[in-house]
């Protein structure tokens, strides 16, 4: 199979194809993290494509020092980035976020969710980077600017955190515990 | 949890489970956790939370490329096209170049010698096989990493090689498989080692052991690294060359510090299929230099120039010295 970094410098020399390999593999895990992220599925739709314009402009300044999966969470982080600070000056956008549509979501996923709520949130954000995106340490510290030690302790913390909360929440809910954390193919989060 | 009765630290448990911990803390991971109740529980609790987490699954409708990705991706793609006007004569000119480098090489090549051991007969074998292109990634890889190591080490002396760093060759490039204690680094080059214009290039048997000293390490190391990179991420020679050339432009690549030298002492080693192990050797990096003032391909003179970076993008001069012994202290060939 053809590497990632190979399609990019593909379409960087002029493969529309090479371009569609790139997105076929790439559209669905983007558009899981920003999924898990924003409580809006047609935005997270957006942000894909956007991740993905968002490439297709700035192909001739891309450089192979980074894997591809590095380099489109980069930028998938810059759009998130910006639309956060858009959702915090929009106050119809600030209440329509405030109540996640939930109906039909197992409650095994509420409960994770919310466990991932009382996180803080960059440890929340490494967390998510290494469990759902499966990135290294040291791309998780080159995205986030920090030290590979800073991830691996935060890291660290928020697992720990993370197994109270949901320890706690089976105490509260004991029935939750027993479907939690199995494979099932009706367990999906509605977003 | 005390280190005194737990060998490692509990974060450096986690990165165990992370596939992030080095081999040799790895290894003294996994011996500990076989032993340690405790520890057993602490990595049962970590596969429990990522367990959990993938409960978050996140159904993507399906949808293709949109209109506007479409429309901005054919604007890129005529761009391009157009810009393609001018590229047959850059085109012509790396084309001259290679056949320049060729040209040169073959020279040097009947010049010198090429480097002590080639005979007709392995010369007529190597233009018999092809490497034409990359392999595939898995084909330059070591699958038992502790045979690498082995490998990397048996390049120098026990009495180097030992408190050497040593790198192995991953699916990302060298990552660290040992720290060091004496500034020494040894690993296993690839075939992109080579020079650009060898038929062998892309040879996935060369597997070339070598120790680099300390000040070598600082100095030829970032070459090889720089090279695994670029082969890896899949840039065409042309490419390779000249992001080289503009590494030692902009001083991104150092050249050859004082005193740089490396130990190529292995007898498992494969240089190519010409040389096969060859024979050990230590090699001696300078900056552009005659090959004179070493006294280099005289008659009966020990020294030869290694036309390995000759007419190649780095401006490093490498001079070959034969040695009497394998790093185990075996008598080599005469040669």
């Amino acid at each position: 199979m053809t590497s990632d970094e190979a399609l990019m410098l593909e379409f960087q020399g002029g493969s529309r194809a090479a371009f569609e390999e790139l997105f076929a593999r790439y559209r669905k895990p983007l558009y899981g993290f920003f999924g898990r992220r924003l409580n809006n599925p047609e935005r997270a739709e957006d942000l894909t494509q956007e991740t993905f314009l968002a490439v297709i402009r700035a192909a001739s300044r891309y450089e192979p020092r980074a894997l591809v999966r590095t380099y489109l969470y980069g930028i998938a982080l810059k759009l998130l980035a910006a639309e956060r600070r858009k959702f915090l000056t929009s106050s119809t956008s600030r209440q329509s976020a405030a109540e996640p549509n939930t109906v039909g979501t197992p409650d095994c996923v509420l409960w994770v969710r919310q466990a991932m709520e009382r996180l803080d949130a960059p440890e929340r954000e490494i967390l998510m980077l290494r469990e759902y995106e499966q990135l290294s340490y040291s791309d998780i510290a080159e995205l986030l600017r920090i030290p590979v030690n800073t991830v691996r302790s935060r890291l660290f913390r928020s697992r720990l955190a993370l197994k109270s909360y949901l320890e706690s929440e089976a105490r509260t809910n004991p029935g939750l515990r027993s479907s939690a954390g199995q494979p099932h193919p009706g367990r999906r989060g509605t977003q | 949890m005390s280190t005194n009765r737990h060998p490692i630290e509990q974060e450096e448990l986690m990165a165990y489970f992370d596939g992030e911990l080095p081999a040799e803390q790895a290894t003294e991971a996994l011996s500990h956790l076989e032993l340690c109740s405790e520890c057993q529980t602490l990595a049962a609790d970590f596969r429990g939370v990522s367990q959990e987490l993938m409960a978050w699954e996140v159904e993507s409708p399906e949808v293709g490329i949109s209109s506007e990705i479409n429309a901005a991706l054919g604007e890129r793609l005529q761009k391009r096209e157009a810009a393609k006007v001018s590229l047959p004569k850059l085109k012509n000119r790396v084309v001259t170049n290679r056949w320049v480098w060729a040209g040169a090489l073959a020279i040097v090549c009947v010049a010198v010698g090429l480097t002590l051991t080639l005979t007709s007969r392995n010369r007529n074998a190597d233009r018999a096989t092809g490497y034409p292109s990359m392999a595939s990634i898995e084909q330059y890889l070591v699958p038992d990493r502790n045979a690498e190591i082995a490998l990397a080490r048996s390049a120098a002396p026990e009495a180097i090689s030992n408190d050497a760093k040593i790198l192995v060759l991953g699916w990302r490039g060298y990552e660290t498989a040992i720290e060091g204690k004496n500034g020494f680094v040894c690993m296993v080059e690839r075939s992109w080692i080579l020079p650009f214009h060898s038929a062998q290039f892309w040879n996935p048997k060369v597997r070339a052991p070598l120790c680099f000293n300390p000040a070598a390490a600082q100095s030829i190391l970032p070459l090889t690294i720089k090279r695994t990179e670029m082969v890896l991420a899949g840039l065409s020679k042309a490419q390779m060359i000249d992001s080289i050339k503009a590494g030692f432009e902009n001083k991104e690549l150092p050249v050859p510090g004082p005193g740089a030298m490396c130990y190529m002492m292995s007898r498992a080693g494969y240089l190519n299929d010409a040389v096969g192990h060859f024979v050990p050797h230590l090699m001696f990096y300078f900056p552009l230099t005659d090959k004179s003032s070493w006294g280099a391909d005289l008659p009966d003179s020990p020294v030869t120039l290694n036309p390995q970076f000759r007419d190649g993008p780095e401006p490093i001069t490498e001079f070959v010295i034969p040695v009497g012994k394998w790093s185990d202290g075996t008598a080599a060939p005469v040669m």
